[in-house]
Parts: structure tokens; C-alpha cells; sequence
């Protein structure tokens, strides 16, 4: 009873909530303030406008916002693979992590757009540069959490395993691989929003399209609406993004939850 | 030829265990010596922290002994390994399997084909009473049913020796007498040598052949009693009664 009441009640109430945000917005930039913001209906307009057939730049919502998600996706997971491998190494081995951990521990620090001048000297404008920047936004972040994951196993499932005649060799892939899997899986979460944040940086630097480049665009057209449009259509990604990881999570953590 | 004994499984010879504490040098077992036959049910009982479950680790090899040395099956014990099965204290299920891959990772680890060690498994999941809950995760199941996986994974790998860490330690009052029974149920069905570990007297005498008292800190034999009573035993038996009494006073005395 308790349950369904609660069903009903969380969406009515976003409903109620982000109706009255608009309200707000829409009345706020009435006065003065609307010389320098655009309400809350030509920013929505020109979002559906241009998800459906209108175009900015020369291309539409939906072909933006595919770039820039195929750019996260591939410095993600590239990022990803290697944090994983790197960070069970390093929490597994003595000697790998004796080797990896000072200089990560310099690197891990350094915030990805630290690195947009040098990747662009090295590698160029194009679209390896900005792959380059989210791998690091995702790499340092899954390493991070993959190695404290190994290297914090619980020891008793190591006797368990040895007890039921586990060699070392099995011991990694039977026991610490899927012992780090939640650990992981918060390090693949944290670095999904920082790459989401880093291909906009990355976009607004350098780039003829991705949502990145409609704010800066907008900014040097003094088109705030358009500002205002990017600035929602990145909210709007970025929360499906985390939904849909939830989703993941949910399906491959399910061991970890007593309740679902 | 003279009739054959039975076969001497377990041998604990002067065994002596110290930690390294922060105050200097902890003994906490002393010349600790222990033979168990094949299919021995033997309970070490023993007050609180005396260092029982020392005992278990070192026979599991999960520790090494400082001196003396630990047969089992005529073989030096240097590291753990499947002859010598533990169901641990905490239970330590691999929450990441269900109870059918828990109670099959040795089997799989041992390199068994599925389709063996799945029919293996299965007949120890029946064997605890799990049937239906193959496809579970351990997060949903009950203490008691844990326990049971862990009395089943233990035994699926067809141990020689049992060893259990106060296996019930963790269970409400009324689920330790089912399991108590459960295990009884479960020995006299699937006969092992077993070494377990409890400070419940009623425990160790409702399941021992023998029980091993041990002194406190550091541990070492006290009195061994040897436990006749026919089975299955009835905790208000008056031979039962005097045995807990007569247990339970020499332990009073050494705390």
C-alpha cells in the first residue's frame, strides 16, 4: 500500500515541480532580466523545432547530440577497458601497483582540460583529440575505483575459494574480478558525468558541431536562446545517460541489492 | 591379521601457535595435540576467545603452526586445499553466485564438466534441504539457509575432514537447534570426519563422539570426554543433563 502510494506520488510531484520551475523562469525574465535571458517557451520551441527537421549550424538537434555522444561513448569505453584492466593489476599485484601507483597518483589529479592545449599540439584539431581527453576523464576514474576495489576484497572470500581448491590464476577471474564489480561500476558512474562534461569542454574549444560548440556558437552570435537550448539539451542527455547506467547497474549488481 | 582400527585421519602433534601483538609476543595455542578417526565427530569446545578457531585455520591451513606439525591423511598440511572443507563462522558465501554456482565452484574449480557437477551439486542442495532455491542469491536467503549452502558447499567438494567454525554461532536460538539437527541429519546420511568448533556445551554433546575440552588463553587440552549416548540425543535426557553439568563445571573453574 505504502509502496504504490509512493509510485504515484513521486511523479506527480516532478510533474508539479518543474511546472512550477518554468512558471518561474517564464515570470522571472518579464521585466529587465529578459533583455539578457530568454524565456522558458523559445528555448523549448527551438529545442523541438530543431530535434524535428529545423537545423542549427547546418545540422539538426538530434545529429549534434550524436556527435557528441559517439565521441563520450568512444573515450569512454576505450577509457574504461583500460582503467579496468590497470586498476585489477595494480590492486592484484604488489609490483604492478608498486610501479603505476606514483605516477598515477601525479596524473589522477590533473583535471582532463588541463590537458586541451598539449592534445592539441600533439594530436591535432580533429576528432582524436577530443576522444583523447574523455579516455583520460575515464580512464583516471575507473582505474581509481577498480584498484580500491581489488585491492579491498574481502580475505575470507580468498580462503573460501583456496579452501574449495582455487589456484591463484582462478582466484582473479572467479573471485576478485566479481568481488570488484560494484567498485568498478561506482568508478564507470563517476567517469560517464566527468567525460559527459569533458566532450563539452573539449567541443566548445574546437569543433563545427556537438553540443559544445551550440553554446559557444550562441555566444558568438549573441543568440541567447540558442545558449539556453544547449545548456538544456546537455541536462536532458546527461540525466538519460544516468538512467539508462542505473538500468545496467541495477541488472548486473543485482546480487549486491537485498531488496528489488 | 588383527582386525583393523579405524583409520586415523587427523593428527595434531605439540602444536604451538603465537601472534605478534602490539604488547609483544601473544601464545595462543600450546602444546596442543589432537588424532581423529575417520569419521569421527569431534567437537572442541572451549570459552571465548580461547583460540579454537586458531585451531581451524591451522588444520586448514590458512595459517602455519610455529611448531609441531598437523597431518592430514598422512600429508603435511603447508596450504588450504579440498581434502579439508570449512563452513566458516561469518559463512562467507561468493554473494556474487547463486547457491547452485556457491555450492559448484569447487567442482568447477577442480575442472568437473558441468553437466557432473551440476547433478553433484544438486544432490547436496537437496541433501541441506534447499531444493527451489538453486537460482537464488545468498542476499535473499535467510541465516539459517545461508548456513546451509555453506554445510553444502563444503561437503560438495567430498572432503575427508569437516572443519566448522561455530558454523551456528550466528543464529538465533531456535534456528540453532533446527540446524543442529539438520546437521546430525545431514553427518549420519553423508558420513565425515568432522572437527567443529562451539562454546554451546548442549551443542558439543547433543553432536560430539568425543568432546575436547580446551583451557583458555592459551588453548590446550584440558579433558576429552567421550560421548556414548545413542542418537538421536534429547537436550532433557538425564544422562544429558549430568554430562552438561559435569562439563560445564570443570569449565567454570578454569575462568
Amino acid at each position: 500500500m505504502k509502496k504504490k502510494q509512493r509510485t504515484i506520488m513521486e511523479p506527480i510531484c516532478a510533474v508539479i515541480s518543474i511546472f512550477a520551475f518554468l512558471c518561474l523562469w517564464h515570470l522571472g525574465v518579464k521585466g529587465e532580466l529578459g533583455r539578457l535571458m530568454p524565456g522558458p517557451v523559445p528555448v523549448i520551441w527551438m529545442f523541438l523545432e530543431t530535434m524535428f527537421g529545423g537545423t542549427i549550424g547546418s545540422r539538426t538537434m538530434i545529429v549534434h547530440i550524436l556527435y557528441s555522444l559517439i565521441r563520450v561513448m568512444a573515450g569512454y569505453l576505450l577509457g574504461a577497458a583500460a582503467g579496468v584492466i590497470l586498476g585489477l593489476a595494480m590492486g592484484w599485484n604488489r609490483l604492478v601497483e608498486a610501479v603505476f601507483s606514483p605516477l598515477f597518483r601525479i596524473i589522477r589529479p590533473i583535471p582532463p582540460i588541463a590537458w586541451i592545449p598539449i592534445s592539441i599540439i600533439w594530436i591535432g584539431l580533429g576528432e582524436d583529440a577530443k576522444i583523447f581527453l574523455i579516455f583520460l576523464a575515464s580512464f583516471c576514474n575507473v582505474t581509481l575505483n577498480a584498484w580500491s576495489g581489488a585491492k579491498n576484497v574481502d580475505k575470507d572470500y580468498i580462503l573460501a575459494a583456496q579452501m574449495l581448491g582455487a589456484r591463484k590464476s582462478s582466484l582473479l577471474f572467479t573471485i576478485v574480478l566479481p568481488a570488484s564489480v560494484p567498485s568498478v561500476f561506482a568508478g564507470l558512474q563517476v567517469a560517464l558525468s566527468s567525460c559527459w562534461a569533458t566532450v563539452l569542454a573539449a567541443e566548445m574549444v574546437r569543433s563545427s558541431e556537438g553540443l559544445g560548440w551550440i553554446i559557444i556558437a550562441g555566444m558568438n552570435n549573441n543568440d541567447m536562446v540558442q545558449i539556453m537550448t544547449g545548456i538544456l539539451a546537455i541536462g536532458l542527455v546527461g540525466m538519460l545517460l544516468s538512467m539508462i547506467f542505473r538500468k545496467v547497474e541495477t541488472r548486473l549488481c543485482r546480487w549486491n541489492k537485498s531488496d528489488s | 591379521m588383527p582386525m583393523e582400527q579405524k583409520r586415523q585421519l587427523i593428527s595434531c602433534k605439540r602444536v604451538n601457535k603465537s601472534f605478534q601483538v602490539p604488547e609483544g609476543t601473544h601464545q595462543v595455542i600450546r602444546d596442543f595435540n589432537l588424532e581423529a578417526q575417520e569419521n569421527e565427530f569431534i567437537c572442541l569446545f572451549g570459552p571465548g576467545q580461547c583460540g579454537k578457531t586458531t585451531i581451524i585455520n591451522l588444520i586448514a591451513g590458512f595459517e602455519l603452526p610455529d611448531e609441531g606439525n598437523i597431518l592430514v591423511g598422512g600429508e603435511l598440511v603447508t596450504e588450504p586445499g579440498p581434502e579439508r572443507g570449512v563452513v566458516f563462522q561469518n559463512i562467507t558465501l561468493f554473494p556474487w553466485l547463486t547457491v547452485m554456482g556457491n555450492v559448484e565452484y569447487g567442482l568447477k574449480m577442480a575442472g568437473v564438466p558441468k553437466q557432473e557437477r551440476r547433478e553433484q551439486a544438486q544432490k547436496y542442495i537437496d541433501l541441506v534441504g534447499l531444493q527451489g532455491f538453486e537460482n537464488t542469491f545468498p542476499v535473499k536467503l535467510s541465516g539459517g539457509m545461508r548456513q546451509r549452502v555453506g554445510i553444502a558447499r563444503a561437503y560438495c567438494i567430498e572432503p575427508k575432514v569437516m572443519l566448522m567454525d561455530e558454523p551456528f554461532g550466528a543464529l538465533d536460538a531456535q534456528t540453532r537447534y533446527l540446524m543442529q539437527e539438520e546437521l546430525q541429519r545431514i553427518w549420519q546420511s553423508e558420513k565425515r570426519t568432522v572437527i567443529f568448533v562451539t562454546n554451546n556445551i548442549e551443542e558439543a554433546i547433543y553432536l560430539a563422539d568425543r568432546i575436547i575440552v580446551l583451557s583458555n588463553c592459551p588453548a590446550t587440552v584440558k579433558k576429552e570426554y567421550v560421548i556414548d549416548l545413542p542418537r538421536p540425543r534429547k537436550y532433557t535426557a538425564p544422562e544429558f543433563l549430568a554430562l552438561r553439568k559435569e562439563i560445564t563445571d570443570i569449565v567454570d573453574k578454569t575462568l
